[in-house]
């Protein structure tokens, strides 16, 4: 058991793809914390004599604005630095929540099947008839605007994609004779269902939680964009897309870098997902 | 193999009535949840209390919730969705004006994902073992994490403001006007005889359609890939290989009729999330479809609206999935000798 957990951690320190997604992640995790050190500037200090100024390699660059500045003359890089604060932090919460609520009742249902089963299933069935935008738009404006509201919205939209995957997986595990014995050995069904299904699940809710949180950067951005999101004091990625898009004509960086902000930290959390699949799964190690 | 069909699509209906009924409960109940008076957008500033308490009783906001809900119900069911909140036009007219332009949209996005889908699965799945193979591997990495509201910026980006080539703001330039017929601008443009309408209304659809099939065909992309590497090792590819048959026919003719299925019954979800995709790049290219009007309403907090379109959303998303159900048993023949 030891060795084989050791050399699965091996294979995974050795997937390019874990080594690229978690570096990246691991940079961006530092701009967030240190914000206030690096940003060089007040992320809504502004500076209308500076105003819609390009980065440092355009004719427009202004002293000191490294990646320029937006329509208030506020600095693109110390806003995209804070903005990662909002991203990560959604991701982070949102993708423990939904892994806590779907693995929960994919665990329940596909541990106890019948009614249970039918019940929670039909659920999913009803959730995955909304597009997932216009049910958390739905639900912040039921809810309110607010960091904590975008995601518990998160969390009630998402919870099915954990829900529906780890229960085919559940269902699966549940035939395996090992938990036949650990109920004959008197376990109970809470013990059986965290300490003998749970585990062989863990890998793919792993994966699953590394592709969540680069859905949760997505989702936040789209609901910052139409203003459903964070308060206009906080800087947020999406925030700063939504306030780009009308100067775009005068300054297209102040679109573009926030845009590239998102794709990559969505792109670091899909290789980490794909990459610890690849190395956590031992079905497809087999291959 | 008719009946079977007609069968299975009477079988899928008696599933998605409770269904929807369930999802008019849950948008409902959710959006009593609100904490901003939908009251205060309708009155007057000048307005008394009597006034407004006139209105909460006109409205039926006095009522308990179940009792509202049941009211809202019965009107459903005879097709009046209640009256807009900011414009107090009936909400089922706002949404048959929108609801043909977001179809158009999702039918040209959904059309363009297969093609780029399609193509781009059988690409992938050419360069395997070759030197390519890695980076299409990132390539499409890449495009997976570019959702189709980040693809609509780019595209304006690149082929409007920059290269100032195509239109992106609306569906006609402001002084072509054509004659409502369908309420679907390009069959309109063709029924009316209006052929340059037509081609403008074509070319402010390419770019909005495109964002869409962008965010949805990477995915299609990697399950044809993995499924036509599935069927490659199968006994009657092999057999073709050796009658002789060229590479690209035994995947075009053999491999591909088999690796279609897994990805056509993916394409059921993925155009229903298009369609919700649809949402934000109305909003992007000041495209006036329904979710577009939708967003306003949620600026706007108007009640009728946001509960209206999020219906006909969730019943698109249950069409788009039956039909494709339909379909996936129309081409699986392992499916239609069943029985």
């Amino acid at each position: 058991m030891m060795d084989d957990g050791r050399s699965a951690w091996q294979r995974v320190l050795r997937s390019g793809r874990v080594l690229f997604g978690g570096g990246i992640l691991l940079l961006l995790f530092i701009c967030a914390a240190a914000a206030p050190l690096i940003a060089p500037f007040d992320p809504n200090e502004q500076d209308l004599l500076n105003a819609l100024k390009g980065p440092f390699w355009t004719d427009t660059a202004a002293d000191g604005h490294w990646l320029g500045t937006d329509n208030l003359g506020r600095d693109t890089l110390s806003r995209l630095i804070y903005g990662s604060r909002v991203a990560l932090f959604v991701a982070f919460c949102a993708a423990v929540g939904t892994m806590l609520f779907g693995t929960t009742l994919a665990l329940l249902a596909g541990y106890f099947g019948g009614a249970v089963d039918w019940i929670i299933s039909r659920a999913v069935d009803l959730w995955m008839s909304f597009p997932p935008v216009v049910l958390s738009l739905i639900l912040i404006v039921g809810f309110g605007v607010g960091l904590g509201n975008v995601i518990l919205a998160i969390i009630l939209v998402d919870w099915t994609r954990f829900c529906r995957v780890v229960r085919s997986e559940v269902l699966v595990i549940r035939r395996q004779n090992y938990v036949d014995a650990a109920r004959l050995a008197g376990f109970s069904h809470l013990r059986t269902m965290v300490r003998e299904v749970l585990p062989g699940a863990l890998p793919l809710i792993i994966t699953l939680m590394s592709l969540e949180m680069g859905i949760a950067v997505i989702v936040e951005a789209i609901l910052s964009f139409v203003g459903m999101s964070v308060e206009a004091s906080i800087p947020a990625w999406g925030v700063m897309i939504a306030d780009a898009r009308k100067y775009m004509y005068q300054s297209s960086w102040g679109l573009v870098l926030p845009i590239i902000a998102i794709v990559l930290t969505v792109l670091a959390f899909n290789l980490l997902g794909d990459g610890l699949r690849r190395t956590l799964d031992a079905r497809l190690q087999q291959h | 193999m008719s009946g079977e069909i007609f069968g299975i699509i009477l079988r899928r209906l008696l599933v998605a009535i409770p269904l929807m009924l369930l999802v008019s409960v849950l948008v409902f109940v959710v959006l009593r949840l609100i904490p901003a008076d939908p009251l205060s957008m309708a009155v007057p500033p000048n307005a008394t209390k009597a006034d407004i308490e006139a209105m909460r009783r006109e409205m039926g906001l006095h009522l308990p919730v179940i009792q509202q809900y049941a009211i809202w119900l019965g009107q459903l069911v005879q097709g009046n969705l209640g009256k807009s909140i900011a414009f107090g036009q009936p909400v089922a007219t706002l949404i048959g004006q929108s609801l043909p332009a977001t179809i158009e949209l999702a039918f040209f996005g959904a059309l363009f994902a297969t093609l780029i889908g399609l193509g781009g699965g059988i690409l992938m799945f050419r360069l395997r073992g070759s030197g390519g193979e890695q980076v299409a591997d990132v390539g499409s990495t890449l495009m997976m994490s570019i959702p189709e509201f980040l693809w609509a910026l780019f595209l304006i980006l690149i082929f409007g403001v920059s290269l100032n080539l195509l239109p992106f703001a609306g569906r006609l330039p402001p002084d072509v006007t054509v004659t409502n017929i369908t309420g679907f601008l390009l069959l309109d443009c063709l029924l009316s005889g209006n052929v340059s309408a037509f081609f403008s209304a074509l070319k402010h659809m390419l770019l909005p359609s495109l964002a869409l099939a962008l965010g949805t065909a990477p995915l299609i992309m990697r399950v044809l890939r993995s499924s036509l590497l599935d069927v490659i090792g199968e006994d009657y590819v092999t057999m073709a290989r050796l009658r002789g048959i060229p590479e690209r026919r035994v995947v075009n003719r053999h491999a591909l009729r088999n690796a279609l299925l897994p990805a056509l019954s993916l394409m059921g979800v993925q155009f229903g999330f298009l369609f919700g995709g649809t949402l934000l790049v109305e909003v992007i290219y000041s495209y006036p479809g329904l979710g577009n009007m939708m967003v306003e309403a949620v600026r706007n907090t108007d009640l009728p609206i946001i509960q209206g379109a999020a219906l006909v959303f969730a019943l698109a998303v249950l069409t788009i999935n039956l039909i494709v159900d339909v379909l996936y048993i129309v081409v699986n023949p392992k499916l239609r000798r069943a029985r």
